[in-house]
């Protein structure tokens, strides 16, 4: 791979400083920016959310739109600076030259075509005049290529008829379709499931391997980066801290935020060991036996659709002793988080017993009968689930007078300290929720969880739309509160590793059914059953011990 | 067997849209006044005849037996006999209908693709001095009064300069059973301004939405990835925009649509073209009503029916709604 270093590189990106013009004035998006890409080559660009990494990316395809500036430095392909070139002759390379994956495949294809002709329109577009036979033949072998089933067959089919692995096969052929010798991947797997983005990472590293395509890889994700990349380039606030062969920046790290960024990520212990397992078991909090769920086809609008009912869960069984955290994990489709709004009594159950501190639940009713109320959640983006029109200590006040109707009046000091608890400054309680970051929103969603006192919580992947390191703190906040206050939780992540270090058992969930489920360290360390054991292959070694 | 509930829905639908419009529409002509005094000479008829012309009508009859020969009319498809023109109330809807009909057509027309243009001129370049322009116009153009706006139409297209007749529908041909203006070239002159005062507040809203359509799906994903993908705009424009907007639109055009075809009454009265509004308007004067019934009615039918055919188009054009999967 270093062959051709003494020519000149492929893309050179020297001193790159890029200003964004804004209503509150300018400011540094990327700053002093210098690194080379060689032929066949693998960069990682990796950071947290606001590190600039992904205006790189746009910059070197050309998509930063017009309120940024390139106030210094370059970006050279092949020796041409990319700056010097007309907007005419920077499309002309787009597609044909440097090609591009997005991240999130549900928005990356347009939804009223199908994808063979948005495969096809690409082709066209950088080789005009072909006729259409060959371009659809073209297509069907592209899609082939990456690694869909039935090419023809799929080739008439729209984005929304695909699953989210193929759809962004189909996106990665559309980036290979005018064979670029360079593709900027903007976290081309954060929104996949975790066997779905190994195959995906062995389809980008077969190509670069084979046909010496070069990939400038833009993730937070140091999982990813150590599968495939050859060099790293770690950034913070538009700025580099550190860039080096990947080996390198992941054995012997230089600076102290990559050790951060490293020690971060959680890590997934394969050998038993003893720290959560308990003597005996407590009287269980929940108690849930074959609960079943199906999604009918009364779609009225789908005039020529055949009503089809699917099921989402299948027959699932669980309990939750007291005191404990229960982890479900699976992939996107599993059932696991309808599990989860069937237990807060957000979605009813077809069928199924649920047992609640003692008490049988009514599960095809909400209210006091059933579970709203009693079991509180915590939902994923904590910046969708807090009403951007109230300020902390309004939501947490709301929280207060709901269940007031149901214990009594409630002291309103309980408010500063639970957030003393959560960690959260008293001054935080006047602000609005776009005034918090990430991690307090989160800590403000766990307060107002905590507050409402309830039986049960259940937190669908409360960590996964937030930074890594941020994750890391509030993982430690939840596994505190719960040795603290001795809580009960269903902790629904797809993350294993984050999983076992939070949970005392674990539930592995497949197509609705209950695949695997018992203690924590047996799921991981002896575990026998096939999908639990691809499950955990499926993370890159590194990080599992 | 989606489809049959679905046309079950929308025939119950119908039918409970024009039972209420009916109800609504019989007791508010039968308090306005008594017909009677419009049918016989005021000045001349001795109480005999007017007690006369009131069992001929079936006025001397309660209310709810009079509801009840209405519906028995309506069930026959006659909505009995119009007290002002003597004919069947049906027919004289039917006679109007062309007249409207093209009228609307042609207004939607100029709107959609006036609309279409100017929205997504504006919308591929928001904030730009041309932007502000269309959006501010568009403004004024939503509220100004339809009939101040048939009124400057008037003045500046037929009185002022005399390129267009200021009313009327002018020479007429007949092509299936209806008679037409945009057959002739004296018709379709006739036209121009009736349409044009339809079609600007129409031509506002559709841009107003293309406008917000085109820069909400510029901002998504999948135009930057056409864009990297080294597309043109123009084929980006014209095979990934304009469809993803066109929902909305689809929508937005057939409720004006609907609109048209029944309260065009400011235009039709202004350029004395003899649609539906007019008809409308002329026999809620006279208290004509199986005349108002029968309008009525026809609006009800087309409401649902276009509100349908929305529907239909939607399926045509989202796979989503399709094919679900």
């Amino acid at each position: 791979m270093s062959a051709s270093t003494t020519t000149t590189p492929l893309l050179e990106v020297r001193d790159l400083t890029l200003r964004h013009n804004g209503r509150g004035g300018q400011t540094t998006i990327v700053q002093n920016v210098s690194f080379t890409l060689g032929r066949g080559e693998v960069l990682g660009i990796i950071g947290e959310s606001g590190a600039g990494k992904s205006t790189i990316g746009n910059a070197v395809i050309g998509l930063v739109g017009k309120s940024f500036e390139q106030s210094f430095g370059t970006i050279r392909l092949d020796g041409v600076a990319l700056e010097t070139l007309s907007d005419r002759e920077r499309r002309k390379l787009r597609g044909k030259t440097i090609a591009s994956i997005f991240q999130d495949h549900t928005s990356s294809l347009d939804p009223l075509m199908t994808v063979g002709n948005q495969l096809g329109e690409t082709i066209s577009a950088i080789h005009p005049g072909l006729p259409r036979s060959e371009i659809r033949r073209r297509t069907i072998e592209l899609l082939g290529w990456v690694g869909i089933a039935d090419p023809a067959g799929r080739h008439d089919s729209y984005p929304h008829q695909l699953s989210g692995g193929q759809r962004q096969r189909v996106v990665i052929a559309i980036a290979l379709a005018g064979s670029p010798s360079i593709i900027v991947a903007d976290e081309p797997t954060s929104a996949l499931d975790a066997t779905v983005q190994k195959q995906i990472l062995d389809i980008l590293r077969n190509l670069v391997d084979t046909i010496g395509l070069s990939l400038i890889l833009i993730t937070h994700d140091m999982g990813v980066v150590a599968a495939i990349a050859d060099k790293v380039v770690v950034m913070k606030d538009g700025e580099i801290v550190e860039q080096d062969a990947t080996s390198t920046v992941l054995e012997n790290p230089k600076e102290l935020y990559t050790q951060q960024l490293l020690s971060a990520v959680p890590r997934l212990h394969l050998s038993p060991s003893a720290a959560h397992s308990q003597p005996e078991e407590p009287a269980p909090i929940l108690v849930v036996e074959n609960l079943s769920r199906s999604f009918g086809g009364g779609n009225i609008r789908g005039l020529l659709g055949k009503p089809s009912a699917k099921f989402a869960l299948k027959n699932v069984s669980l309990r939750v002793p007291r005191g404990s955290v229960l982890g479900i994990v699976g992939e996107s489709g599993s059932g696991k988080t309808t599990i989860g709004r069937i237990l807060a009594g957000l979605e009813k159950g077809d069928s199924g017993k649920v047992t609640l501190d003692g008490r049988a639940r009514d599960i095809s009713r909400s209210g006091d009968e059933g579970l709203l109320g009693h079991v509180q959640m915590i939902f994923q983006d904590p910046a969708l689930s807090l009403n951007p029109r109230m300020t902390v200590a309004e939501t947490l006040r709301e929280c207060l007078r709901f269940t007031a109707r149901k214990e009594g009046p409630r002291n309103p000091d309980e408010i500063t300290r639970m957030t003393d608890r959560m960690g959260l400054a008293r001054t935080l309680l006047s602000r609005y929720p776009h005034q918090l970051s990430g991690g307090q929103k989160q800590r403000v969603c766990i307060a107002r969880a905590l507050l409402a006192r309830p039986a049960l919580i259940v937190a669908d992947e409360p960590t996964s739309a937030l930074d890594v390191s941020v994750q890391a703190e509030i993982v430690s906040l939840l596994k505190q509160t719960v040795t603290e206050s001795g809580l009960s939780m269903v902790f629904i992540s797809h993350d294993l590793a984050i999983v076992q270090g939070i949970c005392d058992a674990v539930g592995i969930m497949k197509d609705g059914r209950m695949e695997d489920f018992g203690p924590s360290d047996f799921i991981f360390g002896r575990s026998e059953n096939a999908y639990t054991r691809r499950l955990i292959d499926a993370r890159p070694k590194i990080f599992t011990h | 067997m989606a489809l049959l509930s679905v046309i079950t829905g929308r025939l119950s639908q119908a039918f409970l849209l024009i039972f209420v419009m009916s109800l609504v529409g019989f007791i508010g002509i039968h308090s306005v006044g008594n017909p009677v005094y419009n049918v016989v000479n005021i000045e001349t008829a001795t109480p005999e005849e007017i007690r006369r012309a009131t069992i001929l009508l079936g006025l001397d009859q309660p209310v709810w037996r009079q509801y009840l020969v209405f519906v028995q009319n309506v069930a026959t498809g006659t909505f009995g006999t119009s007290y002002i023109y003597h004919q069947p109330a049906f027919g004289l809807v039917l006679d109007k209908l062309s007249a409207t009909f093209e009228l609307a057509l042609f207004a939607m027309l100029v709107a959609t693709v006036l609309g279409l243009g100017l929205g997504v001129l504006a919308g591929t370049r928001p904030g730009s001095p041309l932007d502000r322009v269309i959006v501010t116009s568009s403004v004024y153009a939503l509220s100004v009064p339809s009939f101040w706006l048939s009124m400057m139409l008037i003045l500046v297209g037929a009185v002022m300069t005399g390129w267009f007749p200021p009313g009327g529908r002018g020479l007429t041909a007949n092509l299936l059973g209806f008679d037409w203006s945009f057959l002739t070239s004296d018709g379709l002159r006739h036209l121009v301004l009736p349409v044009l005062a339809l079609a600007i507040p129409n031509i506002a809203l559709i841009a107003r939405l293309a406008r917000a359509g085109t820069v909400e799906v510029e901002r998504m994903e999948f135009t930057r990835f056409c864009v990297a993908k080294g597309l043109s705009r123009r084929r980006i424009l014209f095979h990934h925009t304009l469809p993803n907007i066109s929902l909305p639109i689809v929508t937005i055009v057939g409720l004006q649509f609907g609109g048209m075809l029944a309260f065009a009454v400011v235009v039709e009265s202004i350029f004395a073209w003899p649609g539906v509004g007019k008809l409308l308007i002329d026999s809620i004067q006279l208290l004509d009503r199986p005349v108002v019934m029968a309008t009525l009615t026809f609006t009800a039918i087309a409401f649902v029916a276009l509100n349908t055919l929305v529907d239909l188009v939607y399926v045509v054009l989202d796979p989503r709604v399709r094919i679900s999967t």
